[in-house]
């Protein structure tokens, strides 16, 4: 259970606002190891989303180094770094962000397009996410059609499709009620159970203890382990 | 992969309905356009082609120099052809041809028909197909003729025997049918439905073996081995070394250019209906062009709607070639729609298009050119729209959209606003040239003719009528529907024959100046209304008058100081007494100035009759009296008039085509553009909801937030005005350049068109801004 899965040594991040550079991760140090949950926590503006979209590759450190299951993503070209999220990494939003336009089946199913998985594979693969999930009888309604929950569950499924090493979720219960919420988190530590490494950021404590391990953030630093 | 961008691009229409109405209904119109323009191209460029031997087949016209300018002329001299065949080493075959109209009878059928009298080698130069005779034969009989099938089924009824019968011709000669050919294609410039032996027509006249006198079409082929530069260049020496005293030389004219390069400007081509053709197809490409950008604009209007799938796609591992791929697949998708659509307009619009351009263009969509020219311009436009919608759109960064945050519009706005700009721009040209080409048309029918059209008809006649005019003119005019009657040898908005070599005493090179000759009766100006400005008319008695002539006032002028009147005017033992000066009349081209004419009292040689009919009487009981006075004295022909105005319109055929497509294109650009302007106009209320909604909660007006969402649209529009007047007044220019008579362009025409342009942008914007100033500004603020 000790496979180091990424490690953050000195990261950081700055922008350009205008004429001033602004440091939004600040000399980040961080070794995540495989079927960790870790909780990203602190207020708004304290750097837990760049943290995370950095991690996935979505958006890049503009200094020290990164390197996920052993390869230095800080030197990589964009083809392999975005070959290696393919295949390692799924997300999961707040806002869920499913494809308004596709149904529930071909929301999940997206990410095996990407990859190019093969018509019958893709088939298998999504019946039985959605039988895991148990939201078969939802396999043809569009977004709009679910409950905030039910869109996460979807959402969630989605990240899950690619059976990724790591899941990053930013805020995933910040638009749902309590009730979704401690059914999602439970979802999380089931998966995390599992074997999957989740790297959640919240704003609330309640969902923070379900991780095994809470990282504190103040001004792109982190304060507190 | 393909299944899901054509799955989501369904459900993306479907779910943005009024966005895909404007995309698809623009588009196909577009593409309806460009369809039609290029049906009418494929029709153009297919003149003649249905003649085998393309290479080899040649017109020969003359160039002919008067008063210092070479000017080319289709006739040449008699004996040119044989003597060509003879002597020029290249040529196969070559004919003498002169087209004309006859009167053909079989039994109670007669009908006029018009076609050629040529010699034999005619017949294997156009390789006319003979279903009953044969090419060789045919014209062995001096009395031979030659008929298209669907002339033989009306003389002899279908399904009859043509072949080895009697047609009796200008109700005097006999001539023997030894062969039908098939009928020729619409697409040909010389359409003709018989030949017959040249020498029924020459009939042993001398002049028509001698050099002097140009008056018969020649056609040649050469042999497949003969080089063109060759030919052409011993062509251009031969008359001269013929005649010495003709300076003008015969060259070959290409069937290829028959149709669409046959304008001669100082003995050159230098264009012809090519020029339209070109003209055509570069407004079909910028109909397309507009179409295309209308639906960029929307594309990338509605970014923002797209901006989370697109980061939801990238952060699912979507590289941005697939978005690219997807983005494209999508605009193709729709132009298909959009192509499938046009196929229905076509459908409806082509027969109102045949219409206006005079043709019988069909759909063809059996055809696989047509169908592979359609999915091509489909496909060009699906790309071509989707293209930078597409590299737009996957440039998003998935951090950024699906953060929330704004997308930068800033680079497509610019785009945006140039494209509405282009488009304007365009429909703003069309219009200015639109109005334009309408009062150069104007300008010219309104022109002076020098004699007055109305309640004039023109009759074609044989010489066997000459003899019966005097009385038939008392007879009509005894009728009381008729004013006069005259005759006359050519029609009188055409130019007819003419010749140079005259002297007279005043001005400089009179024989170098070409004169048209008139030949008609005493009745001749009160009829048409020309105007004798100095003078006296003719005599009754052609024959105590025979020597006398009347002149117009341009070859009056070209007399200088000297009096014309008793002027005499010879060529070679001719002397000819001027006893009249005419005002001058405008004949063959509309537009320019006509050469000068000279009178003559001499009926024999007429071929018209002109009857004016009299002020006040209805025209159906002036043409029945007419009818009745014609059956009773000249009964064996047929009675079939046309009225001079309806001649005088059709000279403007070409120029009214220009003007009526370009009003449709015009009239199509605005519309495509508005579709454009009003979906972006719509796309900006929404994006501005809350603005909008601020300021009303802080007491705007809502006549000061319709102005200030019209405005930014307005200032495109302005921009489009000072840029396109330019291109505007350039197009025109140059277009007016081809014509002598022209307009001059009022810069009124431009101040019209920009504030139609402004109040057409004003109307489509306004809509929305009026829709968005009067929303409730509740709505818009709670939605944040």
């Amino acid at each position: 259970m000790n496979t180091k899965l990424l490690s953050l040594n000195e990261a950081t991040r700055t922008v350009n606002s205008g004429s001033n550079k602004v440091t939004l991760l600040d000399k980040i140090n961080l070794q995540v190891n495989e079927g960790e949950f870790i909780s990203l926590m602190g207020p708004s503006g304290s750097g837990k989303s760049t943290l995370l979209n950095c991690i996935g590759m979505l958006d890049e450190f503009t200094g020290g180094g990164y390197t996920f299951l052993g390869e230095p993503v800080h030197s990589m070209k964009e083809k392999n770094r975005s070959k290696l999220y393919k295949e390692y990494i799924g997300f999961v939003f707040q806002a869920y962000h499913l494809i308004d336009e596709l149904n529930v089946w071909e929301n999940i199913e997206t990410p095996l397009l990407y990859k190019n998985i093969k018509s019958s594979e893709r088939k298998a693969l999504v019946a039985d996410m959605l039988d895991r999930f148990n939201i078969v009888g939802k396999k043809d309604l569009f977004p709009q059609q679910l409950s905030g929950g039910q869109q996460q569950l979807v959402g969630i499924a989605r990240a899950l499709i690619g059976k990724p090493k790591l899941i990053l979720a930013d805020e995933p219960t910040g638009n749902l009620n309590s009730t979704q919420s401690t059914e999602i988190m439970e979802l999380f530590s089931q998966l995390n159970k599992e074997g999957v490494t989740i790297i959640q950021a919240t704003h609330s404590e309640q969902n923070a203890v379900y991780g095994s391990r809470i990282i504190n953030l103040l001004d792109g630093k982190i304060v507190e382990e | 992969m393909i299944i899901n961008y054509i799955k989501i691009a369904f459900r993306s229409l479907l779910k943005n309905k009024g966005y895909s109405f404007l995309n698809i209904f623009g588009l196909s119109i577009g593409i309806t356009c460009a369809s039609l323009i290029f049906l009418w191209v494929e029709d153009e460029v297919s003149f003649n082609t249905s003649f085998p031997n393309q290479d080899q087949v040649y017109y020969v016209p003359t160039n002919q120099n008067y008063e210092g300018e070479w000017r080319t002329f289709y006739s040449t001299p008699g004996p040119l052809a044989k003597d060509m065949l003879n002597e020029i080493p290249g040529i196969e075959k070559a004919t003498r041809s002169s087209s004309e109209e006859r009167l053909f009878k079989v039994g109670d059928n007669s009908i006029t028909k018009r076609g050629r009298y040529a010699d034999a080698d005619f017949l294997d130069i156009f390789s006319l197909k003979f279903i009953e005779g044969n090419r060789e034969t045919a014209f062995t009989n001096p009395e031979a003729i030659v008929l298209t099938q669907e002339t033989a089924e009306q003389l002899f009824g279908k399904g009859e025997k043509a072949l080895g019968n009697i047609v009796v011709v200008s109700n005097k000669d006999n001539y023997l049918v030894t062969g039908v050919i098939e009928n020729l294609p619409k697409n040909v410039t010389f359409p003709l439905d018989w030949v017959a032996p040249f020498e029924r027509y020459s009939d042993g006249a001398e002049w028509m073996t001698e050099y002097g006198s140009n008056f018969s079409d020649t056609f040649v082929r050469l042999s497949p081995e003969a080089n063109f530069e060759t030919v052409d260049g011993k062509l251009r020496q031969f008359m001269q070394q013929k005649d010495d005293d003709n300076d003008s030389y015969a060259f070959l004219h290409s069937i290829k250019d028959w149709h669409l390069r046959s304008k001669f400007e100082g003995g050159e081509i230098v264009g012809g209906r090519i020029t339209y053709v070109r003209l055509f197809t570069i407004i079909a490409f910028i109909i397309l062009l507009i179409a295309c950008i209308n639906f960029m604009n929307l594309s990338t209007a509605r970014s923002e709607k797209r901006a989370n799938e697109v980061g939801v796609r990238k952060a699912m591992g979507s590289s941005r070639s697939r978005l690219i791929t997807q983005f494209i697949s999508e605009s193709l998708i729709l132009a298909f729609i959009a192509a499938l659509v046009s196929v229905v307009f076509l459908a409806v619009l082509l027969p109102q298009f045949n219409l206006i351009i005079e043709k019988d263009l069909t759909l063809g969509l059996g055809n696989p050119i047509h169908i592979l020219v359609l999915l091509s311009i489909t496909t060009i436009c699906g790309v071509f729209a989707g293209l930078y919608p597409a590299f737009y759109l996957s440039s998003f960064k998935p951090v950024e959209v699906l953060k929330g945050l704004k997308v930068s519009q800033k680079s497509a706005n610019v785009i945006r606003k140039g494209l509405v700009v282009g488009q304007f721009t365009i429909s703003i040209v069309f219009i200015i040239f639109t109005i334009l080409v309408y009062q150069q048309i104007q300008h010219a029918k309104n022109r002076e003719l020098g004699y007055d059209k109305e309640q004039l008809l023109s009759m074609r006649i044989d010489r066997e009528f000459i003899p019966k005019f005097d009385v038939i003119q008392k007879e009509l005019i005894r009728t009381g529907s008729v004013k006069n009657a005259t005759l006359c040898n050519s029609e009188l908005t055409s130019g007819g024959n003419n010749g140079s070599g005259f002297t007279w005493k005043g001005g400089t090179d009179t024989e170098d100046v070409l004169i048209s000759f008139r030949n008609v009766t005493e009745s001749f100006f009160e009829t048409t209304g020309m105007v004798i400005i100095e003078g006296r008319g003719f005599n009754k008695n052609h024959e105590i008058d025979s020597t006398s002539v009347l002149i117009s006032e341009s070859l009056a002028k070209l007399m200088g100081d000297e009096n014309p009147i008793g002027n005499i005017i010879g060529r070679g033992d001719d002397r000819l007494e001027i006893v009249g000066v005419v005002k001058d009349y405008i004949y063959g081209d509309m537009f320019s100035t006509s050469d000068p004419v000279l009178f003559m009292n001499y009926p024999p040689y007429a071929r018209y009759m002109f009857i004016k009919t009299k002020d006040g009487v209805p025209m159906d009981r002036a043409l029945s009296d007419i009818e009745t006075v014609l059956k009773t004295h000249n009964p064996a022909y047929p009675f079939e008039y046309t009225f001079v105005d309806d001649t005088f319109n059709a000279k403007f055929k070409n120029e009214q085509l220009v003007g009526e497509l370009s009003q449709i294109f015009a009239i199509l650009a605005i519309l495509i553009s508005c579709l454009g302007l009003f979906g972006l106009a719509a796309y900006t209320a929404e994006q501005r909801s809350k603005e909008i909604g601020v300021r009303k909660v802080l007491g705007a007006s809502i006549s000061g937030i319709v102005k200030l969402l019209s405005k930014d649209f307005l200032k495109l529009v302005g921009i489009s005005i000072i840029i396109s007047v330019p291109i505007a007044w350039y197009a025109t220019y140059s277009w007016l350049q081809d014509y002598a008579y022209r307009i001059e362009i009022n810069w009124l025409v431009f101040v019209i068109a920009g504030i139609l342009a402004v109040v057409i942008a004003l109307a489509t914007v306004s809509f929305q801004a009026v829709k968005a100033a009067i929303a409730n500004p509740v709505n818009s603020l709670k939605t944040e």
